[in-house]
């Protein structure tokens, strides 16, 4: 099932080495721990840089987009196999 | 000095960026489409869909009759334009001679860097490595390594996926002998045909074949095929970016129509995202082309050349308009509009009598009424570099709505 979507979501993340990696996001009162971080790209809206992350956990994939000027998460995309 | 070539493609491109992206899309077969997939072709299939007889360019509704486990999944540019930037500064790792052919194969020149083909096929190893950290295990290329471009996109060709392949030079007339005539790029199947109409069946029949009549058949080209049929190209790899001949947009309605004011209101929302393009990167159109497509997949288009050049959306849409409108066959339903400003030159280059927002032929802006769009057009275009495409539209653009993901064919998000 594959849903497009524009949730805000609270996202766990580590910064280091100038990467962010997120570990944990909470969505619809559920918490998900991200096992892998598939790949990441950029996009530009204007000047500002959007980071989306496509990560997965055992069941789902989710993409997550976060907005470097506020650093607010959204999950945009969800897949369950 | 034998030059040392490489072509690397990348396999399925956008299936496997989609298939590194999600986990659970690998293995299967997934086509991807444009925007909404039920009226949308397959742009690329994954190598698994490849198998099933899913075709690039085949439309959703057969593809889904050939292969009813397909997954259709609508194309992200964002990402494919992303992953093309990454892996094309990646292979200047390799070498300052890199030629980008399209959005998923390029061209490099490696002779120096390699000296040798054990070191051409070191190199391919290493950058397929490269390749696999940077971009994922699944975005996988297939190489090929020749002595010029033309075999070295036919060795790339020969193993799939992820494949490296080598024609020395000694080895080309062995390798050009395997293929068919159709499978070297330059040689399309309409091409194929009147060389078979020639009594010329393959390569080998093609070099014994008088130089002089293959000119007199197909003028220069013919001299281009009897070099070809030797293995022999003069191409270099070309590293300086060219000027785009044209820029354009075609939209696919959400559905058939009658509706001339529909239709308007998509051709100019396409004429604005074309004509910001223009101004961004500094061209200006003296002609402008549009096509329609009906329900029934048939379709004609206009052009039309003007002396004045514009860099004006409105322009555009007055002149796009008017061709649609001469030839559009109004008894049949619109599918798919499309429109191209091309004849490009640089606004530093074009005449300074000629404004950039006219076109001549009765414009709709002279003297003051023209400086107050000017500036108000320009004002508009900061406002968009500064917080993009979707910053403003113009009021009579509010009912209709472009959708987000465009074509995987085009990078439209660069509009």
């Amino acid at each position: 099932m594959h849903n497009i979507l524009h949730d805000s979501v609270d996202v766990l993340a580590t910064f280091a080495d100038r990467r962010v990696r997120p570990l944990h996001m909470r969505w619809n009162d559920r918490n998900y721990t991200i096992k892998n971080v598939n790949l990441v790209h950029t996009a530009r809206e204007g000047q500002k840089k959007i980071f989306y992350f496509s990560v997965s956990d055992i069941a789902n994939y989710f993409k997550l987009r976060l907005d470097s000027e506020t650093l607010e998460w959204h999950l945009v995309e969800v897949y369950s196999s | 000095m034998q030059k040392i070539i490489l072509h690397i493609d990348m396999n399925s491109y956008f299936a496997s960026v989609e298939q590194q992206a999600n986990p659970f899309l690998r293995g299967k077969p997934i086509g991807i489409t444009g925007k909404r997939s039920e009226r949308s072709i397959i742009a690329t299939a994954s190598i698994e869909a490849k198998k099933l007889g899913v075709k690039t360019a085949m439309s959703t509704w057969q593809a889904k009759k050939i292969c009813p486990s397909l997954i259709l999944i609508a194309g992200d540019p964002e990402k494919y334009s992303e992953i093309t930037h990454r892996f094309n500064k990646l292979f200047f790792e390799f070498t300052p001679f890199v030629q980008e052919f399209s959005v998923d194969e390029s061209f490099l020149d490696i002779t120096e860097q390699a000296k040798d083909w054990f070191g051409a096929v070191y190199l391919a190893q290493q950058l397929r490595e490269r390749l696999r950290e940077e971009c994922g295990e699944w975005i996988t290329a297939s190489i090929g390594i020749a002595p010029n471009k033309l075999l070295a996109k036919l060795s790339s060709d020969l193993v799939k996926p992820n494949g490296i392949t080598l024609t020395r030079s000694e080895d080309a007339i062995a390798r050009l002998d395997s293929v068919k005539l159709t499978d070297l790029c330059g040689i399309g199947p309409r091409m194929g045909k009147r060389l078979n109409d020639l009594g010329i069946m393959n390569f080998k029949r093609l070099r014994e074949f008088p130089l002089e009549e293959l000119v007199d058949e197909f003028g220069s080209y013919g001299t281009w095929l009897h070099e070809a049929a030797h293995g022999r190209e003069a191409f270099e790899v070309n590293v300086e970016e060219e000027d785009p001949k044209s820029v354009g947009h075609s939209y696919t309605l959400p559905k058939d129509t009658f509706d001339p004011v529909l239709m308007q209101r998509y051709l100019l929302g396409m004429c604005e995202k074309v004509a910001w393009r223009m101004r961004r990167d500094g061209f200006v159109a003296n002609a402008v082309s549009i096509y329609v497509r009906y329900g029934d997949f048939s379709g004609n288009g206009k052009q039309h050349v003007f002396k004045e050049s514009t860099a004006d959306g409105l322009r555009l849409f007055e002149i796009a308009w008017r061709l649609v409108d001469s030839v559009r066959d109004k008894s049949k339903p619109v599918r798919l509009l499309g429109i191209s400003a091309s004849h490009l030159t640089h606004t530093s280059e074009s005449k300074p009598t000629m404004s950039i927002f006219s076109a001549g032929g009765g414009s709709a802006f002279g003297g003051k009424k023209e400086q107050k769009h000017l500036s108000v057009l320009s004002a508009l275009d900061k406002i968009q570099s500064r917080y993009g495409s979707k910053s403003w539209t113009r009021a009579s653009l509010l009912p209709i709505a472009f959708q987000d993901r465009a074509s995987g064919l085009g990078y439209d998000h660069e509009l």
